[in-house]
């Protein structure tokens, strides 16, 4: 019999789970498929199916499943909620695996966290391994292998981050999800614009979550998403060492537009917001990051 | 000869033009429609300038900026490229060195720069949504029937100014309707539009920042008198509109120009020169970019919009 073959889709839970999915497998013994970069092809199948009320990364997302569906056996769609009491996830992250059931033919492989509830990650890889035919000895064991390997990679590149806050170049915090920053269409381009203006930019997301996630109470103590509350207590953490901030989100984000109009009321750096929709020149943005590295580097140059 | 400078400003809307001269005191100017045709626009543009600068003068640098300016900038060899908020500042430091806000409202963008003894501490430019710019004013206007000249004289005469919803263009332009429909005056009509421009930007724009006089504005928008007026009424506190409030962009890039000359001579006649930019889409991957190929004299230049850099 064939391997079975498992689809990762190259966005959304890809940035939290994408290393620890394909190791869990791979030591499982099946073939994993990584859907490509996103190009413009794939946010256009998106497009095409998306609703028109969803934000970007979600037309990106179902733009993913759309290239896998034909291509493997599962696809692996995870329903999150919480991460515990006041640590919950956009409601996306709980609607999408019903979205895409309802949209695609394709068998969908998932599970549920809800921690609250006490459906921990570890209880849903061992769903998973049980679903796939595997002992439970045999899941436990490819988990935690995962798990240990994973762990090290996080580490180094949160190494890596916390290494560029001694550079001597303009440093800026780029505050958004890892699944817009990281995406080779949505944050790539800007990032790579700003790598060009010799501007060192540091990731929100690479930072201990168990110190990110306190220090959001600086900002404000009210806030329930977890990723958010994680991405702005960079900020406080921060703030003395870096020039600016950028906050990244992809219209019409419902959490980032609620949390990061609050911060930029609350910081004294200069930041700027910049939303992504589907549009496809650069040029408005590039006269909004080149202005906007022009006054760091006047601010630096003034009060140095 | 005296040396001078020349600084492009080319927006949406419309294409300024200024040479300074060693002291950044200007010589000549020309403000001319975009039309669409940026090139086209600043052939014209040169000519004009060309035709009027006395003998004595030869032009040691030329500066672009506005949303045109690296297209502009290959074509005339500019010796710097710069955007539009940098060279806002500049040129309104030039003439009001102690301002600390400065409102700009043009074709298609709105800012807002905040600064703090001559540097920029803060900027907010509008999303790139077009609500409450000159381009909407210009359309409404064109709707009403009112030439745009006159838009800001009516607007004064209004004592009751109707209540336009300010947060899109498209609400916005349907409540205008329905205004005009129930039997509004024409005069109250074009003063909320006025209004609604104001209270667009500063919810939008200046959301959140904060607005401390010497206050400045400037871009085509503050040759409206009403939206001028309502500025006053909302933030209470006098707003300066210099003369030159649409050249501001231009005077400083020709600043800049002036400061980064590097002893080249320029010349203007660029009649001769053929400059075209040529359209298509890439095929060699899926993600299908739009190219633009850029020609001066029928040689490759430039080459803009590939995702890979390949090109």
């Amino acid at each position: 019999m064939d391997k079975i073959r498992i689809g990762i889709p190259r966005s959304i839970h890809y940035y939290y789970y994408g290393d620890l999915w394909r190791c869990f497998f791979e030591k499982l013994g099946l073939d994993v498929i990584i859907s490509p970069k996103t190009n413009r092809e794939i946010m256009e199948r998106g497009m095409q199916v998306a609703n028109d009320e969803m934000c970007l990364s979600m037309k990106n997302f179902l733009g993913h499943i759309s290239y896998l569906q034909d291509k493997c056996d599962y696809i692996i769609i995870p329903r999150i909620d919480n991460y515990g009491v006041q640590n919950q996830t956009c409601t996306n992250f709980l609607a999408i695996y019903d979205i895409v059931k309802n949209m695609f033919p394709s068998s969908i492989l998932s599970y549920n966290i809800d921690v609250a509830h006490h459906e921990t990650e570890e209880k849903g890889f061992m769903e998973m391994g049980k679903q796939l035919g595997f002992t439970k000895k045999e899941t436990q064991q490819a988990y935690l292998n995962a798990k240990a390997s994973v762990q090290n990679k996080k580490q180094s590149l949160i190494q890596q981050n916390l290494k560029k806050l001694n550079s001597s170049k303009e440093k800026v915090l780029l505050v958004g999800h890892p699944y817009n920053v990281y995406d080779e269409y949505i944050g790539r381009p800007i990032i790579s614009f700003l790598e060009k203006l010799n501007v060192e930019v540091i990731y929100s997301d690479l930072f201990y979550s168990s110190i990110t996630g306190k220090m959001s109470k600086q900002l404000s103590s009210e806030l329930y998403w977890k990723f958010n509350k994680e991405s702005i207590g960079a900020i406080p953490v921060v703030k003395d060492q870096i020039d600016g901030i950028i906050f990244l989100s992809t219209f019409p984000c419902g959490p980032d537009s609620l949390v990061n109009e609050l911060v930029m009321r609350k910081i004294e750096l200069p930041y700027l917001n910049l939303i992504l929709d589907d549009v496809d020149g650069m040029a408005g943005f590039e006269t909004r990051l080149e202005s906007f590295v022009d006054i760091i580097q006047e601010r630096k140059r003034k009060y140095a | 000869m005296k040396p001078c400078y020349l600084g492009i400003d080319i927006g949406s809307i419309s294409t300024k033009g200024v040479i300074l001269d060693e002291n950044n005191e200007i010589i000549r100017s020309l403000y001319i429609w975009t039309e669409g045709n940026p090139i086209e626009a600043v052939r014209n543009l040169l000519d004009g300038l060309k035709n009027d600068l006395p003998d004595c003068y030869e032009i040691k640098g030329i500066g672009t900026t506005g949303s045109a300016r690296k297209l502009i900038g290959l074509m005339v060899d500019a010796n710097i490229v710069k955007n539009e908020i940098t060279a806002h500042a500049i040129g309104t430091l030039s003439i009001y060195p102690d301002v600390r806000t400065i409102l700009e409202i043009g074709g298609q963008d709105s800012k807002i720069i905040l600064l703090e003894n001559g540097i920029i501490t803060d900027y907010s430019m509008n999303t790139l949504c077009a609500a409450g710019t000159g381009s909407f004013l210009s359309s409404q206007a064109k709707r009403l029937g009112i030439p745009i000249e006159e838009f800001g004289s009516m607007a004064l005469e209004s004592k009751n100014p109707v209540k336009i919803a300010a947060r899109c263009t498209v609400f916005a332009e349907s409540d205008l309707i329905h205004k005009a429909q129930l039997g509004y005056e024409k005069k109250d009509i074009v003063a909320g539009l006025c209004k609604s421009i104001v209270l667009n930007y500063l919810n939008n724009v200046g959301k959140g920042k904060k607005i401390k006089g010497p206050i400045v504005f400037q871009g085509g928008v503050s040759k409206n008198k009403g939206v001028l007026k309502y500025f006053e009424e909302i933030l209470g506190e006098k707003v300066i509109v210099d003369p030159n409030s649409h050249l501001m962009g231009a005077i400083g890039i020709a600043i800049l120009a002036h400061n980064n000359a590097d002893g080249k001579t320029y010349d203007l006649n660029i009649k001769n020169i053929t400059f075209e930019t040529k359209g298509m889409e890439c095929n060699r991957c899926s993600n299908h970019c739009e190219l633009l190929k850029i020609y001066k004299d029928q040689k490759l230049v430039d080459s803009w919009g590939s995702k890979c850099g390949k090109f």
